[in-house]
């Protein structure tokens, strides 16, 4: 089977989940071909990437098409098999080749249950889950493409940055997460020092970015970013599917809430009852001892 | 309210309690906890959430139909009090107090009156039933407050206490004696219709109250108010039989708020059982939880069929006085009883004020006293029951 | 301008979804209602023709019973009401659903006289959470594409929108018609009011059956096919601690994380 890789780039650099896309290949015995997409002044990247990938797919005779389910990867997936005349498939969590058909799983009601999907048409277009592979050590480099000048409609007059730092949840290895326990954004603060001090980065909870304690791009869960982390912690944070589902695939959780029978508490591996506002200062205290 | 609502109002519960959970629940709860140090800032959060109430159109609940009310049936229209009851009782005292004062004027009030009054209430207004004076609470033969005729007005002097929607009202039905030579209940007693606004009509001091917080009671206050002849609701000296009609309607009113705190209060608990655990297993799998929670259930399903029945009589135009008074006996009862297991389910966090049994059970008292104590509930059923001696 | 607005009918978002003993999702304590962003993208388009004119229609794809979320929409503000039945079809999947959807709308112009300038979907639904059927409709009609949206103006070339960036927005300028899918502006969508509820429960809704679209052999037939769900792996709790101290709870989480080398 023959395969394309979209490699999505920030900054110029691979993002870490795409690379994982040549391990998916690997395993089902693909041969991918990779490829990243330049960018264009006033043109939506979603149409500059669907257009190239749906060119680049023929050209190649390519019949799996894969994604990293990231924003970009799931807003083109489903274009690009329409061009084609493929199927699509958004967010899946594992791909394999059954009786010569790609046959994915992805989780779907917010991930309490997971559905399995084979693909009838050719090409297969399919986005994967961040974390749902192991990135290869040295993962080959990806040719770089344009799009052809096409049927551009719509046109980008303005980008309004926002306030504070981007964020790369993705590929943290450690992350603080702070929920509605946290109480106000001056305690919530107290994870962006626990995350300071174990060189990780912050997250946060629906409610804690809808009480404007951080920005949006630090949400974890199925409505904000899905975090594969080594270590994830778990302040105030109750436990609800939309946040679980977000982050399930951590290797280690720690859970801190005073609420003993908060349902966080059922997923980790260590829970620690207690009050987050006393509890984090003394986390801190420690790390930054065992550190000196 | 289990049975015997429309699909139509099954459709607008729906809608009420999305409205609820969002939008009261956790913000009633707030403004409670804020009351106790910050009244102004509580008051603040409350008439937010009453704004949202009456956006819903739930204030033109009690208006007919051909006057631009939804024409719901009393059944739905309590089923919908109920719903709101249960995520926040004082609340829903604002809404019952509007039936209250709504009743006199449909008891006794000319068409203009009536009018006058869905008018305020359509526009999103609060009316107060004003009756109950500090000398004179079960027995109105003790009240004080006067209306003395002068040339074609009358003079009103005195000082009412406990009024729902005393600080918000629109529209008051004021109850005075107008004949101090006469007993109130054979001629002495007449009702007024008094707006907002009125020379010598004020609110007094707000009652600071063990439950029922985010209801809107306080004194109201009559100095010198004089009113036309125009503002008395019937007829003069017949004020003890609007009263006491006023009274009959909303004692059952009364059950059905407190159904709400009953249901709560088994919602709370259901969840609590099935997440907490103890022994090493959910409270909900221990035979003693599942008989509290079954008598809980009954208790409330009983006095909620008690209440249908007597808005059933209510509607078709029946006595109901006796199944009024068992309807709203029964369901203080049960509010109370239900949220005090409630608080004994939760064991030491139902002790707490991080969780909301014990606001049900604060809330939950009042049922037992007001519009007619349980104990003169029994009285009238005990009395006619047994009939002559 | 006239806006149409796609809804798909899910079980309720607030319930968790379970596998039942039967293998299926068991959705009987989630009350079927319309999807979140669904009722953004109608929010959005109320909004719009409150401030420049023109009307909400909306539309949803299924059985019967979506007629339900349908007289939601009603309720806040969305002027009519199509229903498009897919039965007949068998395991719709997005792309099945966008031609139906395409075929449906070009239907619904023709019986109402109207030429919708807008046409809205959530971005997702939070059932299968697919994010697919906006795409896919845009390139069934052949029409401009915009997604994540959460605020839209009209302009010289016909719409401006604000499109949700990961962080940020980009501020986008499009023709019309054009399709577009609508993210989570910094709103609510309004309740209905007792009278707006009543008053469409009362609206008989109409019904474009599958056949009358014209939907073409290829466009109904699935890409991909179901094949069964399953469980995900559980994970296991691990220790719990409970100290009076909360020195004493950070001291032996510490213990803890040493052992198992997470530091």
């Amino acid at each position: 089977m023959k395969a394309l890789i979209f490699i999505e780039t920030k900054d110029g650099s691979p993002i870490g989940t795409s690379l994982e896309l040549f391990t998916a290949a690997k395993e089902i015995g693909a041969e991918a071909v990779a490829v990243s997409v330049n960018g264009k002044e006033g043109v939506l990247e979603e149409d500059l990437v669907a257009a190239a990938l749906a060119d680049k797919a023929k050209a190649e005779n390519a019949e799996l098409i894969l994604l990293s389910a990231t924003t970009l990867g799931k807003l083109v997936t489903g274009r690009v098999a329409g061009r084609l005349g493929g199927g699509s498939v958004n967010d899946v969590i594992s791909v394999a080749v059954e009786d010569g058909k790609v046959a994915v799983i992805r989780p779907v009601y917010g991930g309490t249950i997971r559905e399995k999907i084979v693909v009838q048409a050719s090409p297969a277009v399919i986005s994967v889950r961040g974390g749902s592979y192991e990135a290869p050590e040295d993962a080959p480099a990806a040719e770089t493409i344009d799009a052809a000048d096409g049927d551009i409609r719509t046109k980008v007059v303005e980008l309004i940055e926002e306030a504070g730092e981007a964020v790369n949840l993705e590929d943290a290895a450690i992350i603080v997460t702070g929920g509605r326990g946290m109480g106000d954004e001056e305690n919530f603060q107290l994870c962006a020092q626990l995350a300071e001090a174990l060189g990780g980065v912050v997250g946060a909870t629906r409610p804690a970015i809808e009480n404007n304690w951080i920005g949006r791009s630090h949400q974890v869960g199925q409505s904000g970013k899905i975090v594969n982390p080594d270590l994830y912690i778990a302040c105030g944070v109750s436990g609800a599917t939309q946040h679980v589902s977000g982050m399930m695939g951590s290797k280690y959780i720690i859970a801190i809430n005073k609420d003993e029978d908060a349902p966080i508490f059922s997923i980790a591996d260590i829970g620690i009852v207690g009050d987050v506002k006393q509890i984090l200062p003394l986390m801190i205290e420690e790390v930054n001892k065992r550190k000196a | 309210m289990a049975y015997f609502i429309t699909d139509d109002c099954k459709d607008l519960i729906k809608d009420i309690r999305n409205f609820c959970e969002n939008e009261v629940k956790e913000q009633a709860y707030e403004a409670e906890k804020l009351g106790y140090s910050d009244e102004e800032a509580a008051d603040e959060i409350i008439m937010e959430i009453l704004g949202g109430i009456q956006e819903m159109g739930i204030g033109t609940l009690p208006i007919p139909e051909e006057l631009g009310g939804p024409g719901l049936c009393r059944i739905d229209r309590a089923a919908i009090i109920e719903e709101i009851s249960k995520y926040d009782s004082g609340i829903a005292m604002t809404f019952m107090a509007n039936e209250l004062a709504l009743d006199s004027v449909e008891i006794a009030g000319t068409d203009e009156q009536k009018e006058r009054c869905y008018e305020i209430l359509g526009e999103g207004g609060y009316g107060a039933f004003c009756l109950t004076e500090p000398n004179a609470g079960c027995d109105v033969s003790n009240a004080s407050t006067t209306a003395v005729k002068d040339g074609d007005d009358y003079i009103l002097n005195g000082s009412k206490c406990f009024i729902t929607n005393g600080t918000i009202a629109d529209f008051y039905v004021v109850y005075a004696i107008t004949d101090k030579t006469v007993p109130a209940a054979k001629g002495g007693y007449t009702a007024f219709l008094i707006e907002k606004g009125t020379k010598g009509l004020s609110a007094g001091s707000i009652e600071n109250k063990m439950g029922i917080r985010n209801s809107h009671t306080s004194d109201v206050v009559l100095e010198d108010c004089r009113v036309p002849a125009s503002c008395i609701l019937g007829e003069v000296g017949k004020g003890f039989q609007v009263a006491m009609g006023t009274l009959d309607i909303a004692r059952v009113w009364c059950g059905i708020a407190a159904l709400g705190v009953a249901q709560r209060a088994i919602d709370e608990s259901v969840e609590y059982v099935k997440q907490r655990v103890q022994f090493g297993k959910p409270l909900a799998k221990n035979e003693v939880i599942q008989f509290k929670i079954a008598d809980m259930q009954m208790k409330t399903e009983a006095a909620r069929q008690m209440c249908a029945y007597a808005l059933t009589l209510i509607d078709r135009g029946e006595d109901f006085s006796l199944a009024a008074a068992e309807a709203k006996c029964l369901a203080g009862d049960a509010a109370m009883a239900v949220a005090t297991e409630a608080v004994q389910i939760h064991g030491g966090y139902g002790y707490s004020r991080e969780y909301p049994v014990e606001k049900l059970m604060r809330d939950a008292k009042i049922f037992q006293i007001f519009e007619g104590t349980n104990e003169i509930q029994r009285l009238v059923v005990g009395r006619a029951t047994i009939g002559k001696i | 301008m006239e806006i149409l607005v796609c809804i798909k009918q899910v079980p309720d978002d607030s319930v968790e979804i379970r596998l039942g003993a039967d293998g299926q999702p068991d959705l009987s304590a989630a009350d079927p209602q319309g999807n979140a962003f669904d009722t953004y993208a109608q929010e959005l388009a109320v909004r719009f023709v409150e401030e420049n004119g023109g009307a909400v229609t909306v539309a949803s794809v299924g059985p019967e019973d979506n007629k339900t979320c349908l007289k939601n929409a009603l309720a806040v503000g969305a002027a009519k009401a199509h229903h498009i039945s897919d039965d007949g079809i068998a395991g719709a999947d997005a792309a099945v659903t966008a031609n139906l959807l395409a075929a449906g709308i070009k239907k619904i112009e023709e019986a109402d006289g109207v030429k919708f300038d807008l046409i809205l979907c959530g971005r997702e639904s939070t059932d299968a959470i697919g994010g697919e059927v906006g795409e896919l409709l845009a390139e069934a009609l052949g029409l401009p594409f915009v997604s994540d949206i959460v605020e839209a103006v009209p302009d010289a070339a016909g719409l401006k929108v604000k499109k949700e960036l990961e962080s940020g927005y980009l501020m986008v300028e499009t023709p019309v018609p054009a399709v577009m899918t609508v993210s989570k502006p910094d709103y609510d969508p309004r309740y209905p009011t007792i009278k707006s509820k009543l008053a469409a429960r009362k609206v008989k809704i109409p019904t474009i059956a599958k056949a009358d679209t014209g939907i073409s052999a290829d466009a109904e037939t699935p890409k991909v096919v179901f094949a069964g769900f399953e469980e995900p792996p559980k994970r296991e709790a691990g220790v719990k601690i409970q100290e009076d101290e909360p020195a004493d709870a950070v001291a032996k989480a510490f213990e803890i994380m040493t052992a198992d080398k997470v530091l």
